[in-house]
């Protein structure tokens, strides 16, 4: 069934690969909702996600020869979307990005456990929504992408010290919002 | 209650996903049907390529014409080798000239006529001519012919050394390329694959089995049904299939569970795919039956059957197919794993900043490793600047080619060469005994000449007015290397990177200094020179874009000078600046 499955993915990566657009459609109805959803997660509005997603999409069908049939086609997929995200906002924030201004008041702030609270997604991705830029991709490359914070440094030319206090504004804001919906539902 | 990092309450929105918008894809299709736009790199690649044949090719002329040179020069060949040959340019050759010297035998007179530099040495009272054509490069035309023509003396009797040289006209050769570009349209026809609207059997099928997965989704369902309505331009398969949420695939079953509260949101993703499979095969099948679809339905209808043999299978294995679609798609194999890891890394790295633009200066030094010797004597290194400017395409995160531009001297000086300088010995000839020294003669109608002798001649000569002295040789050119660097180490700011190529050079300035006076020429440069580079770059970022950079190289020059012994070999250190784009 495993193999069944990686032929028919590697069957349609080939359709792409001759510009077909069976093939194409197939590729997108497999991963766009995921591809979608990283966008969302990136970007502050729906309309700026559309486009960066549709711009991605366009990047990796034309250069899906590329892909050598090694790892994961999915993982293939994220970098480029995620490169394009973060070369989006870099154009569009580029006078504020990744400011590195020592806050006290959030940088030496140990972070504090949370009592598990069932939280939807959508609330979730309004939070992450609702951060700054720069806290938001240096949160989404750490927490969603696994990404450490020398290669978060690498990725988005900052140092290494910015990207940790980024990701701990980041948490301190989303902490914050949680605490407030706990409070809310306990009063 | 158990507390958790935030970390852990966000991790459901790790594999986070949410179905687009149906018309995106139509407008995806729309920026892929545009051509593409061609490449600019393709361009500045092809006029790199233009320049470098344009070097080429005079230079490929050049040898041919020095080869008929050499057949030309025999009775100088034997003169030339390990000797210096000057020749001076002067613009007022064209002012005639004469010369009276005194001795021994008399008065000698010495004109200089016109352009030709015919030198007739006229003596009263002897009968002795000597003719003398001093070559005469055209300084507004490097790549003139130097055809020299060696006449002997013309009197075994007389101990005067009379050297001619004879300047032929210069022709200059030019090669114009054409090319011709090719406009080539592609026509790209898509044909709508097929209408759903008269299917009405389709639609009952997929209908209900969107329901069942349609669940958690109402919302975009609710909006796909609506969008039914909405009349495209061009009604596409992804809209016909986005319509009713569903896809005709194994794999196109990608409902998203916007609403979902389940933490454990990617085993629902997949239990979504799993329960989609008899959905998706029944509307192939349905598809096969109804006999409208065109072209690819029988390619359609095999695919469909082999998708009703694995959707029985399927059915009894459900639990399995979850794993194994999981592993598919995060990559099952460990390994695997890894390099995808590192190339994401590497990718991320890589993705902008593929140009770079450096200047740079520095320090070299022209070598000589073979011991090489002139007029007898070793040949010094000679130190020298060199500076310019390159640029270097990226190819990926580890190799990159680059090209650029450079002006480098190679240059080297010998100390305690012997020569006799004609100025104060007019009519100094070696005797016909010494005719192994290889004499030199030197023609500057302003300054004297100069004879220079080997080291064993000078023994034999036993002249008084042989002299010694420090002579200094140096040929600039203007470079353009062609190098592959390879990336060596690349961490946080700093990168080391080794480069090799070839370069071809022109020559762009020839001069020979006797004790620090400026004598001449060297008639045996060639005006190309090739040669390959080897050099190591370490660089450190400094600001955002910008590097600084040191270059320890070492470049071999393979033909600086025809048949005589010069520093090949140069050891430079180059500072420079660049900026990555």
């Amino acid at each position: 069934m495993n193999h069944f499955l990686k032929d028919e993915l590697e069957k349609y990566i080939k359709l792409c690969m001759k510009n077909d657009r069976e093939g194409q459609l197939k590729i997108y109805q497999l991963f766009s909702p995921v591809l979608y959803g990283i966008c969302l997660k990136y970007m502050k509005n729906e309309d700026d996600a559309k486009d960066v997603f549709q711009e991605a999409f366009v990047i990796a069908f034309q250069k899906i020869s590329q892909y050598k049939f090694e790892g994961s086609f999915e993982g293939w997929l994220k970098r480029i979307f995620i490169n394009k995200l973060i070369e989006t906002l870099n154009k569009k924030k580029k006078e504020s990005f990744f400011l590195d201004v020592f806050d006290p008041d959030t940088d030496f702030v140990e972070e504090e456990e949370l009592e598990a609270i069932p939280i939807e997604q959508e609330k979730l991705l309004e939070y992450i929504r609702d951060l700054p830029d720069q806290y938001r991709t240096v949160f989404n490359l750490y927490v969603f992408e696994k990404m450490k914070h020398k290669e978060i440094a690498e990725l988005l030319k900052i140092s290494e010290g910015t990207s940790k206090s980024n990701l701990n504004r980041a948490k301190h804001i989303l902490q914050k919002r949680i605490l407030s919906i706990k409070n809310f539902k306990t009063a | 209650m158990k507390k958790h990092k935030i970390e852990d309450i966000f991790s459901s929105m790790e594999d986070f996903s949410s179905v687009p918008p149906p018309e995106l894809w139509s407008q995806i299709e729309e920026k892929l049907d545009k051509p593409k736009k061609k490449k600019r790199v393709v361009l500045w690649w092809s006029a790199a390529a233009c320049l470098l044949l344009g070097l080429l090719l005079p230079s490929i002329l050049h040898f041919t014409d020095s080869s008929e040179n050499t057949n030309l020069n025999n009775g100088n060949i034997e003169n030339s080798r390990n000797s210096v040959v000057i020749d001076k340019e002067k613009n007022h050759n064209s002012n005639s000239r004469n010369l009276d010297q005194n001795k021994n035998t008399g008065k000698t007179i010495d004109s200089l006529n016109g352009n030709a530099t015919k030198n007739q040495f006229n003596n009263d009272s002897q009968i002795q001519a000597q003719e003398t054509s001093v070559a005469e490069t055209n300084s507004k035309s490097k790549t003139d012919k130097k055809d020299s023509k060696y006449s002997a003396p013309n009197s075994a009797n007389t101990p005067n050394q009379s050297v001619a040289f004879q300047n032929s006209s210069s022709s200059e050769e030019k090669s114009n390329l054409k090319s011709s570009k090719k406009s080539n349209t592609n026509a790209l026809n898509q044909s709508v694959a097929y209408q759903n609207s008269g299917s009405s059997e389709e639609k009952s099928v997929l209908k209900s089995s969107s329901k069942s997965i349609l669940g958690n989704n109402s919302k975009t369902s609710n909006k796909g049904i609506s969008e039914e309505r909405v009349a495209f331009g061009k009604q596409s398969k992804f809209n016909s299939t986005a319509k009713k949420q569903l896809s005709n695939s194994i794999f196109e079953e990608q409902i998203a569970p916007k609403n979902n509260k389940n933490i454990a949101f990617n085993n629902q993703r997949y239990s979504v795919n799993n329960n989609s499979f008899t959905n998706s095969n029944a509307y192939n099948s349905n598809n096969a039956v109804s006999g409208k679809n065109e072209n690819k339905r029988t390619d359609k209808a095999v695919i469909i059957k082999d998708d009703l043999k694995i959707t029985n299978s399927l059915s009894k294995t459900d639990s399995v197919q979850l794993a194994e679609l999981q592993n598919l798609e995060k990559g099952i194999l460990s390994p695997e794993k890894q390099k995808e890891e590192k190339e994401k890394k590497d990718n991320l790295i890589n993705k902008k900043e593929r140009w770079a633009v450096a200047v740079f200066a520095g320090v070299a030094s022209s070598e000589n490793t073979k011991n090489e010797k002139t007029l007898g004597n070793v040949n010094d290194s000679k130190q020298s600047n060199s500076y310019g400017v390159k640029t270097k395409y990226s190819i990926n995160n580890k190799w990159a080619v680059g090209s650029g531009l450079k002006i480098s001297e190679l240059g080297q000086s010998v100390a305690n060469v012997s020569y006799v300088s004609a100025k104060n010995n007019a009519f100094f000839a070696p005797a016909a005994s010494y005719a192994d020294s290889s004499p030199v003669a030197s023609s500057d109608p302003t300054r004297q000449e100069y004879f220079f002798v080997s080291n064993s001649t000078k023994e034999a000569m036993k002249n008084e007015n042989v002299q010694t002295g420090k002579l200094d040789q140096n040929l600039r050119y203007v470079e353009m290397p062609l190098e592959v660097s390879y990336s060596v180490f690349n961490q946080n700011k700093a990168r080391i990177n080794i480069n090799t190529g070839g370069f071809v050079g022109k020559l762009i300035s020839n001069n020979v200094a006797l004790d620090g006076h400026s004598i001449g020429e060297n008639m045996n440069a060639n005006d190309y020179v090739y040669g390959s580079t080897l050099s190591s770059t370490v660089q450190y970022r400094v600001y955002k874009k910008t590097n600084v950079f040191v270059e320890p190289a070492v470049n071999y020059y393979i033909n600086p000078l025809n048949s005589q012994s010069f520093n090949q070999f140069q050891w430079g250190l180059n500072f420079g600046l660049n900026v990555n784009f």
